[in-house]
């Protein structure tokens, strides 16, 4: 696996860097913010395209349905805000006038899951990905480091119609560098492993890596999937790891509930796939305000967990031989 | 039975105890590395007003007494000031302000309802909170009490739609027990409310949408006293006071400044700060 380096690019920010960039490249697509562009770096464009930005103020369902007005013509818009407020506040004009006519709206969503920590639930979206992936013709994608969340700004423009791209408010790893390669449908094998598969996304992928290695280090062989495409779920690869460690893990920074792990359970149900599953993620609780590495221990998100559940796990399968 | 010249707290008095008020909000915000520090300054003269000298039927034992006052702060960002003006009515203990944003803590990042006592309603997602707090102006009436419903509401947060969906419904159902405080300090995350959105006469909007509509200078006591007193007098209408006011207000290189929105102080802004509020 590769060596992981500490961070100090948030995603929101290396996110808001290549799509100012990328303002040269399509020099079409216009960015909306609702008052927090010095959060979700969304300001960056407005410094070098300030006629392509449109401060809507703090109104995100309107400024969501106009951003559904902006691109009924096929212009492309990037909405910027925090998921909790894209997702939940302006679901309506999401789902209704975005999703429905298959638009090409962009949302550039930060504070992603728990990542909010300090700020509490009303700044947490840990349900953003059960409402974004239940739409019709939303895509949904999570990026974990600076490479891949640029990487994944271009498949977000390159991709036709709605995107839900899921960012976060710290820095935690670099993973990736500029040659990995990210595409609409896509994940990414990080190590290979015939004892067991952990599929992850996002913040939680580190915990997920973590986890991995210190099973490695025991004598676990495990495989770890990046399952950055949300939706659409590459199962394709992760169907194949499960079909050959017998055992996965799915780990999110979400309600466990309807999250990718449902996902997963459905489509193995579907093929027949039979494997030892678990799943980690909120447990049907909101979480709280507090230090992010606190709330990983407190609500069973931590690399810790993983390596509980795997211990079971691989205990229970030991047992029944 | 509204306090009287005699029973109130004097101006004076009010106004020394919120610049302590202001010192618990930076002690917080400095302890936590985390908080909006500039919004919680800019209504530190009307939130303690409003707790020290106006709400009634207020218990700390009994926090939930039915026909108590409410207050609620649409603009929950700012909430340390509502943590501080809670801890010295003794709804809990100062010592809990140490561990506001931390994890089991009592106080979180935006209020909360079923964490802090003396909290009524969860706020922190801009907008919602003073329909909330329509909706219990509303249960004051079909529960033929005497409750008064006070709200703070920042001036970038009427930007919100929401708001003035509210503000139709409170004037429809005549709701002379409701109060909104718009905190005018003229800024929001991004910049100014002219850059931001132009707020062209917030007395002029609240007017036409048949409320009550008054203009004060939202740190001058005797002015919020004044404002609350005509509040209560007025029948038929919901009031709304427009409190021209400075974001960070009290110390001089935080006011007006937009990045003190949600800034914590380093230990050197912190110390310059709280000489500037004990001098
Ligand atoms: C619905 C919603 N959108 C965005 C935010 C993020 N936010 C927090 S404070 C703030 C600016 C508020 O400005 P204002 O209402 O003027 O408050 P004040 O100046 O008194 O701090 C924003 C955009 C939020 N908390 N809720
Ligand atoms: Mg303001």
């Amino acid at each position: 696996m590769k060596k992981l380096v500490k961070s100090n690019k948030p995603t929101r920010l290396a996110f808001a860097e290549r799509m100012v960039e990328y303002g040269e490249i399509n020099q079409d697509f216009v960015v909306f913010e609702a008052d927090i562009g010095y959060s979700t770096n969304s300001y960056l464009f407005d410094n070098q395209y300030p006629e392509r930005y449109f401060q809507m103020g703090i109104a995100e369902f309107g400024m969501m349905a106009s951003a559904a007005g902006m691109a009924a013509n096929g212009r492309p818009v990037v909405v910027a805000g925090y998921g909790v407020f894209l997702t939940m506040r302006a679901l309506e004009s999401v789902r209704s006038f975005i999703c429905y006519p298959n638009l090409n709206v962009k949302l550039m969503s930060s504070h992603g899951g728990t990542t909010a920590a300090i700020d509490g639930v009303t700044h947490q979206a840990s349900e953003d990905m059960a409402l974004m992936t239940s739409l019709p013709n939303m895509h949904v994608f999570a990026p974990c480091d600076s490479a891949s969340s640029r990487a994944l700004f271009d498949v977000t423009m390159e991709t036709q119609g709605p995107v839900y791209c899921r960012l976060m408010r710290d820095s935690y790893y670099e993973l990736y560098d500029e040659s990995a390669t990210f595409k609409c449908g896509g994940s990414n094998v990080l190590c290979e492993g015939d004892d067991l598969t952990i599929v992850s996304y996002g913040d939680i992928l580190f915990q997920a890596i973590e986890a991995a290695e210190e099973l490695r280090a025991s004598g676990v062989s495990v495989e770890v999937v990046d399952a950055y495409s949300v939706k659409p779920l590459d199962w394709d690869t992760i169907g194949k790891s499960i079909a050959k460690t017998g055992r996965v893990i799915v780990a999110e920074g979400h309600q466990q509930r309807n999250g990718m792990a449902y996902e997963i359970a459905c489509r193995m149900a579907k093929q027949g796939l039979s494997a030892k599953f678990d799943h980690l993620g909120l447990k049907d609780t909101f979480a709280e305000s507090g230090a992010y590495p606190l709330l990983l221990d407190k609500y069973g998100l931590s690399a810790k967990h993983i390596i509980d559940v795997a211990s079971e796990m691989l205990l229970e399968q030991e047992l029944a031989v | 039975m509204p306090k009287t010249a005699e029973t109130r707290m004097s101006a004076q008095a009010l106004g020394e105890l919120a610049n302590n008020i202001r010192l618990d909000i930076l002690d917080m915000v400095y302890k936590a590395q985390s908080g909006h520090i500039g919004g919680s300054f800019s209504a530190a003269e009307i939130v303690t007003t409003l707790y020290f000298a106006e709400m009634r039927n207020l218990d700390p034992q009994n926090p939930r007494l039915p026909h108590r006052d409410r207050f609620v702060l649409s603009k929950g960002h700012a909430c340390p000031v509502w943590y501080a003006c809670l801890s010295r009515l003794g709804f809990f203990d100062a010592e809990h302000l140490d561990s506001l944003r931390k994890i089991n803590s009592i106080l979180q990042g935006h209020p909360d309802m079923k964490s802090t006592p003396g909290i009524d309603i969860t706020t922190g997602s801009l907008g919602h909170g003073c329909a909330s707090a329509t909706g219990m102006a509303l249960e004051g009436k079909a529960a033929k009490d005497q409750r008064r419903v006070y709200t703070v509401l920042g001036d970038g947060e009427i930007n919100e739609g929401v708001v003035w969906e509210t503000a139709m419904a409170a004037a429809k159902y005549e709701l002379d027990n409701l109060v909104f405080f718009i905190d005018k300090n003229n800024l929001q995350m991004d910049g100014t409310s002219d850059e931001i959105m132009p707020l062209l006469s917030i007395e002029d909007k609240f007017r036409s949408f048949g409320w009550h509509v008054l203009t004060i200078d939202g740190h001058d006591i005797e002015q919020i006293l004044c404002a609350l007193d005509l509040a209560r007098l007025t029948k038929g209408k919901p009031t709304c006071i427009v409190a021209n006011t400075t974001k960070g207000k009290g110390v001089s290189f935080m006011e007006d400044v937009r990045n003190w929105h949600g800034k914590a102080p380093s230990t050197e802004e912190y110390q310059a700060a709280r000489a500037e509020l004990v001098a």
